[in-house]
């Protein structure tokens, strides 16, 4: 297997509705900006892979509609669709196909435009002899998982009210961020109003529009064009059973991304990750997922996570900046955010992260979540050894 | 056991810049716009954001003429007759509904467009494409 | 700049799914007012919904126990925002009551409605009885939700 790193990364303005932009115009903004930021021409790429979830906008093939905007007109190109990891699964397929040494540039866009359809009601369309009668979509299901891993391991209304203020004062250094509100406050977020009970509508991630898409290239073209690679260290995934009432404790539990972050430590040399890794984009659907993550990955002891975000361990000032971005809580265009995480932790290591840059980035975490417990962990470093 | 499983979801989908120029011309003026690549000079139609052709951008809408030549035709009974149609100035067939009866087509006929009374900003603003008088290949 | 359109289309479609063995073995025990397990040979565990194999051990599951229709409540919520509910593109009256519900010989849980909506009454570790639908039709919904014993 050989050497794989990102080169270039690139995305929309995102934002709850971009009627002015077709799906189409859409990814081709995306790519667009990541084909400069990789200064890789069109015609240089081998291979496309399209990250999106067919059922969020109701139409078959997506591929079929926005490939050539992806410039994929008579190139070998495939659509992933796994729910909230569609984009991790995307870059992790498109590592895959460079590493096999079958294509030397490939070209990974995920994109999502939920204003245009139901994505609650289109994910819950699941197994239809059980799920489809008793669907609360994403936002009750997580809601139930939340109450049961607050009272297993103590985080509380505090602790996640802290996690949504860091995500949203990341975002406003970001200028892509669907959501920046610099000012916010935790009185602010523990008075907004619950959607689903311990839930408020500030615990929760955006539905957003917007595309993101990165360049990856074998070891040759990225030293050729490529100031500061980012090398894949480790690419890991992990899935689960498939219903909601299988997972037990799922949040405190998350055996998925626990595995996948140790199998991904393990290979990129990673023995203590707040010490060994510089910055992670992970992917926190809610905020109390994102405590739940520090614990899974191993940021801190089971139960200890209040504590890391209480002291500030997680902030942009903090041993270990997470979501430098804004993450998932800011932005959330599903086919794209994977991407979006794999982005945002590789344009660290090329120095391109402008105000919500973090110094000396030299290993960056993100990490993909999706559907009930599906998880992925990717490595990234700036040095190949 | 077999159950039925139905799925009922409304959507509303952004025409974005190149295709609300379509619908707005078929809407308001009658006219069928494609849009011509430049970087190989095609014209496809409807128009559209980018070239499949060559994936070059294509920023600049023609007119094309409601008339042309019928590509292919078939009739799916019960739901109508459909034929592809090279309208004069696109490099592309049209997809649409055939307006007369199956005796009516033959490959390389000429038809015209006619257009609904009611129109909204959509595809169906053309209703179909009739047989042109004196038209038989 | 031209104006921009929005082209609304609704998908309404029906398909026909094939509920396989064990769902039908299951969903004939609803309409019986009968609720079932399968049990890993391997592991152990009692998984509601049935299907053909344990995840954890890759075993072909084959044996059938009992469950009753009272258990745990394990967790709870109360959804205020409301839903399209994809079936019938209907909107879901709110605020609706949710449980993950260990039912009494099942060591998965069951994801179901929960009549109180209320949250002070509500807590993790109540006893919790489904209440079945008048007209049982073979199928998850004839169990209606489940109420707080007291």
């Amino acid at each position: 297997m050989r050497p794989v790193a990102i080169i270039g990364t690139g995305q929309t303005q995102h934002a709850r509705c971009r009627d002015d932009l077709s799906q189409p115009e859409l990814v081709r903004e995306a790519c667009l900006a990541a084909l400069h930021d990789a200064d890789v021409p069109p015609s240089d790429v081998d291979a496309v892979l399209i990250s999106n979830m067919e059922l969020f906008e109701g139409r078959a093939m997506p591929e079929l509609w926005v490939g050539e905007a992806a410039f994929a007109a008579r190139k070998p190109c495939m659509k992933v669709a796994t729910g909230g990891t569609s984009g991790t699964s995307g870059c992790i397929a498109g590592f895959h196909q460079v590493a096999s040494g079958l294509f030397d540039v490939v070209l990974v866009v995920g994109f999502e435009k939920h204003s245009e359809g139901h994505t609650q009601t289109g994910m819950a369309l699941t197994d239809p002899f059980w799920d489809r009668a008793v669907a609360s979509g994403a936002l009750g299901n997580f809601a139930l998982s939340v109450s049961q891993y607050m009272a297993e391991r103590g985080v509380t209304e505090q602790h996640a009210a802290e996690v949504a203020v860091k995500a949203r004062r990341n975002a406003s250094n970001n200028p892509h961020a669907h959501l920046q509100m610099p000012d916010l406050t935790t009185d602010a977020v523990l008075s907004s109003r619950m959607l689903a009970h311990p839930l408020r509508l500030l615990d929760m991630c955006p539905q957003s529009d917007g595309a993101c898409a990165i360049v990856i290239a074998c070891e040759t073209e990225a030293r050729r064009r490529c100031a500061r690679p980012a090398w894949v260290k480790a690419a890991v995934t992990r899935h689960d059973q498939p219903y909601l009432g299988d997972l037990g404790n799922r949040l405190a539990e998350m055996r998925t991304l626990r595995e996948a972050a140790r199998v991904a430590y393990e290979k990129a040399g990673i023995q203590q990750p707040l010490r060994d890794l510089d910055v992670a984009e992970i992917y926190e659907p809610v905020t109390y997922a994102e405590l739940a993550w520090y614990e899974a990955l191993g940021f801190c002891t089971d139960g200890d996570a209040g504590r890391l975000i209480e002291e500030g361990v997680t902030t942009m000032q903090g041993e270990l900046p997470v979501n430098p971005s804004g993450g998932v809580l800011s932005t959330n265009p599903v086919g794209a955010s994977g991407v979006i995480r794999v982005a945002e932790a590789a344009l660290q290591i090329h120095g391109r992260g402008g105000e919500r840059q973090v110094d000396g980035v030299r290993t960056a975490l993100a990490t993909g979540y999706g559907v009930y417990a599906w998880a992925d962990a990717i490595i990234l470093g700036e040095a190949l050894q | 056991m077999n159950r039925s499983g139905p799925i009922r979801i409304p959507f509303r989908y952004a025409a974005g810049e190149t295709g609300s120029r379509f619908l707005v011309a078929l809407r308001d003026d009658q006219r069928i716009l494609g849009s011509r690549c430049t970087t190989c000079e095609r014209v496809q139609c409807p128009a559209s954001s980018f070239c499949p052709h060559c994936g070059g951008a294509t920023p600049e809408t023609v007119d094309v003429q409601p008339e042309g030549n019928l590509v292919s035709w078939t009739e799916i009974p019960g739901r109508g007759v459909y034929g592809l149609v090279r309208l004069e100035g696109a490099d592309t067939a049209l997809l649409h509904r055939l307006l007369g009866p199956s005796t009516t087509w033959a490959i390389g006929l000429r038809v015209r467009a006619r257009f609904a009374e009611e129109r909204t900003g959509s595809v169906c603003d053309i209703e179909g494409f009739e047989a042109m008088e004196g038209g038989r290949p | 700049m031209t104006e921009r359109l929005t082209v609304p289309l609704t998908m309404d479609l029906s398909w026909q799914y094939a509920s396989g063995a064990a769902m039908e073995r299951f969903c004939n025990g609803l309409q019986a007012r009968r609720i079932e397990a399968l049990r890993c040979g391997g592991c152990g565990r009692r998984y509601l919904p049935p299907r053909p194999m344990c995840g954890d051990c890759r075993l072909r599951l084959t044996q059938w126990v009992p469950v009753g229709d009272e258990g745990r409540l394990e967790a709870w919520t109360i959804v205020h925002l409301p839903i399209l509910d994809g079936r019938t593109g209907e909107t879901r009256p709110s605020p609706y009551g949710m449980g993950l519900i260990r039912l009494d010989g099942a060591d998965t849980t069951l994801n179901h409605f929960l009549v109180e909506s209320e949250p002070a009454r509500l807590r993790i570790g109540l006893r919790v009885k489904a209440v079945w639908r008048k007209e049982l039709l073979g199928a998850m919904d004839d169990i209606l939700h489940f109420e707080v014993l007291p």
